[in-house]
């Protein structure tokens, strides 16, 4: 039964990126290679990022006393925005029209993202003869990801135009900057309290969630003033 | 999803090479899975003794775990703390059960007077006849604890709870599997029995002198091998016999006090096992026609756990008035101030398993007696994974071996009187036996376990003993191919998985819930131009802008 739980949590982890693929219209324009680009830059990004943390960031022993170095802990995070980067990179470099643009970059990079760290994970995790909800947690923390990738995306996209009212600025802005935090503060939310693995997934989707619905919100006026459906 | 196969193929013509296909299912079947729990576990003991197999029979162990209240079947194997068991219910277990797991408290010295009384029970019952059922031994670990506490809680269905609660629980329950991965238990051929003479020559002809024997065996025994570290028994009458050496060896070594009483020391081993170390010993002492060592014994004094307050002398026939024995007698019971018992118990020629040691030499017409605080031969302490170092009060043995080198030394000097007549070397240091005691009680001592020629425990026991003494010989005994006296077996000792799995119906539940989510998304994403359209601003503030 191990081979087949294996299966369960797979199916958990990658039919939602090729339900979302298939009927966002992704397929239609035949965008499957761009996501595949889109998930080229994600890894480059990646190694950029452990480079920049291998280099810069040396293993410290702050954490063995219990005591959670802040300032380390919020210089790493900041390695992050360079996920902003790559995201700006991809939606600057990979050619498309209005929405499939956005959902090419985000599902391209959630799934490059799902692959490289999920895949492993369960190969070897979910596979065993001892069962643990740990990865049908895992799976559908990606789930997660997805959303929360195309909603950055979504920011990135928003805040590099030109037409952005100003009053919305800042609030791109702020909804950018607690994106790309956003493992950092979840990951600090949680360590000071005790909640089970269940509840921190739920928070973790509540604030993905937080931050997706008010970014359709925007996008979905600035795309209507400029003609994009 | 699966509506258009035609693109999924696409996919896999177009971008995915073939042979992925093949080769990640290969790859799937030979990737490694891991058990979350592991730990050491012990062999109940299993051995032969004059062609008599006693102890636990096999090794392999793969079957669903339950605790002590909810096993049905063989199929099940017992985790239980030893508290919580009885003697009845053990004899239940052990012949129903597919196997069973033993935990035992994480220091063997605290262990309360319910666990002692259950764990010397199995030990003297148990290693009597054959079970057939695996029993193994683990100390408490949180890991075992934690499977404890969910074995017991997720016990079976009672029997008013409806097929709902059932069929939940089924789901829900935590199910253990335990996995102990070993060969069938294979009797050693190869095991050797060793044991070390060495003596102190007396003043004199040597040939012409009056000899003592003092022999003590050293190996431990529990039930199991790997746990027995034998701390009283005998830890302490190895500690005992080797400071007597190094005190007599000093006094020899001066001309002044070198007496004219030859000194035989014996490490045998065996002990355990009807005294198979001191049966050879004797067999090739006496039963050769030029045997010179034996010739004139006054008597063989053997030493066995001598770590308590009491001691007691154990013969198999009263020593008569006059006899050397009796002098000794006489000696030891003045010197201590608490005295000396004589406790007196004939041989049992019907049995085959000798009570002491010295049987072995009065069987051979020597007259010999044994020191040991144990009253009884029949002592649960004589061999139990309980004997460990904290059991035993340094400042007390040395007490003890105090008194008993101070009676050795005024029988062989002839001495009376106070024991401030003898000399300064004769006082035992309580740092040394403890030192000594923290050593032998480092590995366990099981004479399974020191079978192997290069034993670092037996061959520090030889360097000790030629550092003092001369003429330092060992004795290898291995048992007879045909009709062997003693078998031992291996895989004593293995290492446990227990891995947490669910039932089948639970992965096909998941499914079912896996399926209802993947459609709430499918909806979802489906729905979202309708949200969209939602968040769109309506046209009027549009065209405002």
């Amino acid at each position: 039964m191990t081979l087949y739980h294996f299966g369960n949590c797979l199916a958990l982890v990658y039919i939602p990126y090729h339900l979302t693929y298939k009927y966002s219209g992704l397929s239609e324009y035949g965008a499957f290679w761009k996501c595949i680009q889109a998930g080229g830059i994600y890894i480059l990004t990646q190694l950029c990022k452990m480079l920049i943390l291998a280099t810069f960031f040396p293993t410290s022993d702050s954490s063995l006393n219990g005591q959670v170095d802040m300032f380390g802990e919020i210089l790493k995070a900041t390695v992050d925005v360079a996920d902003v980067f790559g995201l700006y990179l991809v939606l600057s470099g990979i050619p498309g029209k209005g929405h499939a643009k956005l959902l090419t970059a985000g599902l391209g990079w959630a799934g490059a993202e799902a692959v490289l760290t999920r895949f492993l994970l369960l190969w070897i995790g979910a596979r065993g003869a001892e069962f643990d909800w740990k990865y049908i947690q895992k799976s559908l923390e990606s789930n997660i990801n997805l959303v929360q990738h195309i909603t950055t995306g979504s920011l990135v996209w928003l805040w590099t135009r030109h037409d952005l009212k100003k009053s919305l600025v800042p609030v791109v802005s702020t909804m950018l900057l607690l994106a790309s935090y956003r493992s950092l503060i979840v990951d600090l939310f949680l360590a000071n309290t005790d909640f089970g693995a269940w509840t921190s997934l739920a928070i973790k989707a509540g604030y993905t969630l937080g931050l997706a619905l008010p970014t359709l919100k925007i996008y979905a006026g600035i795309a209507a003033s400029i003609g994009i459906f | 999803m699966f509506y258009e196969a035609d693109e999924i193929s696409e996919i896999f013509k177009g971008v995915l090479p073939v042979y992925l296909l093949f080769i990640l299912p290969i790859i799937l079947v030979i990737s490694p899975c891991g058990a979350a729990h592991e730990f050491p576990v012990y062999r109940m003991h299993q051995f032969e003794l004059h062609g008599v197999a006693r102890g636990c029979k096999s090794a392999a162990v793969n079957l669903e775990v339950r605790s002590i209240s909810s096993w049905r079947t063989q199929r099940h194997c017992v985790i239980s703390r030893i508290g919580n068991l009885t003697s009845l219910s053990l004899h239940k277990l052990a012949e129903n059960t597919g196997a069973l797991l033993i935990v035992l408290p994480k220091n063997l010295a605290t262990a309360s007077s319910k666990e002692r009384e259950v764990l010397s029970d199995i030990e003297v019952h148990g290693l009597t006849t054959e079970i057939d059922v695996p029993i193994y031994f683990a100390l408490w670990t949180p890991d075992i604890e934690k499977i404890l506490g969910d074995i017991d809680t997720g016990s079976s269905p009672e029997k008013g709870s409806s097929a709902w609660n059932a069929m939940i629980r089924s789901f829900s329950s935590n199910g253990y599997q335990i996995v102990v991965n070993t060969n069938k238990p294979y009797p050693r051929s190869d095991a050797v029995i060793t044991s070390i003479q060495g003596k102190l020559p007396g003043l004199g002809v040597e040939e012409k002198l009056p000899t003592i024997v003092i022999v003590t065996h050293y190996d431990a025994n529990g039930v199991a091998p790997d746990l027995s570290y034998g701390a009283d028994s005998n830890g302490s009458g190895v500690i005992a016999l080797l400071e007597i050496i190094r005190i007599f060896s000093h006094l020899y070594s001066s001309k002044r006090s070198h007496a004219p009483v030859n000194l035989v020391f014996l490490l045998a081993s065996g002990g355990k096992y009807n005294f198979q170390g001191s049966k050879k010993w004797l067999e090739d002492q006496l039963d050769v026609t030029d045997a010179t060592l034996l010739q004139d014994v006054h008597f063989v004094l053997c030493l066995d756990s001598i770590g308590q307050d009491n001691l007691y002398m154990h013969v198999s026939k009263p020593p008569k008035e006059g006899s050397s024995l009796h002098e000794f007698q006489k000696i030891i019971t003045a010197t201590r101030k608490s005295g000396v018992d004589i406790v007196h118990k004939k041989i049992n020629l019907a049995d085959e398993i000798l009570a002491w040691e010295h049987e072995r030499y009065s069987i051979r017409r020597l007259p010999s007696a044994t020191l040991s605080s144990l009253k009884n031969h029949k002592d649960p302490m004589r061999g139990t994974i309980l004997d460990v170092s904290e059991s035993v009060n340094p400042a007390t043995l040395a007490r003890n071996i105090e008194d008993i080198a101070t009676t050795l030394a005024r029988y062989i000097y002839n001495v009376s009187g106070s024991s401030q007549a003898l000399s300064s070397h004769m006082t035992v240091d309580e740092e040394v036996v403890k030192t000594w005691l923290d050593f032998l009680c480092s590995h366990p001592r099981a004479a399974p376990l020191l079978t192997d020629k290069n034993n670092p425990l037996v061959k520090s026991l030889i360097d000790t003993m030629s550092r003092f003494l001369v003429d330092v010989k060992t004795s290898a005994l291995v048992a007879d191919k045909r009709d062997p006296d003693f078998v031992f077996y291996d895989s004593s000792q293995a290492v446990c998985h227990i891995y947490n799995v669910k039932p089948a119906l639970f992965d096909l539940f998941l499914t079912v819930q896996i399926t209802a989510y993947l459609a709430v998304v499918h909806q979802i994403i489906l729905r979202m131009p309708l949200i969209y359209d939602m968040m769109v601003p309506s046209v009027k503030k549009v065209k405002s802008q």
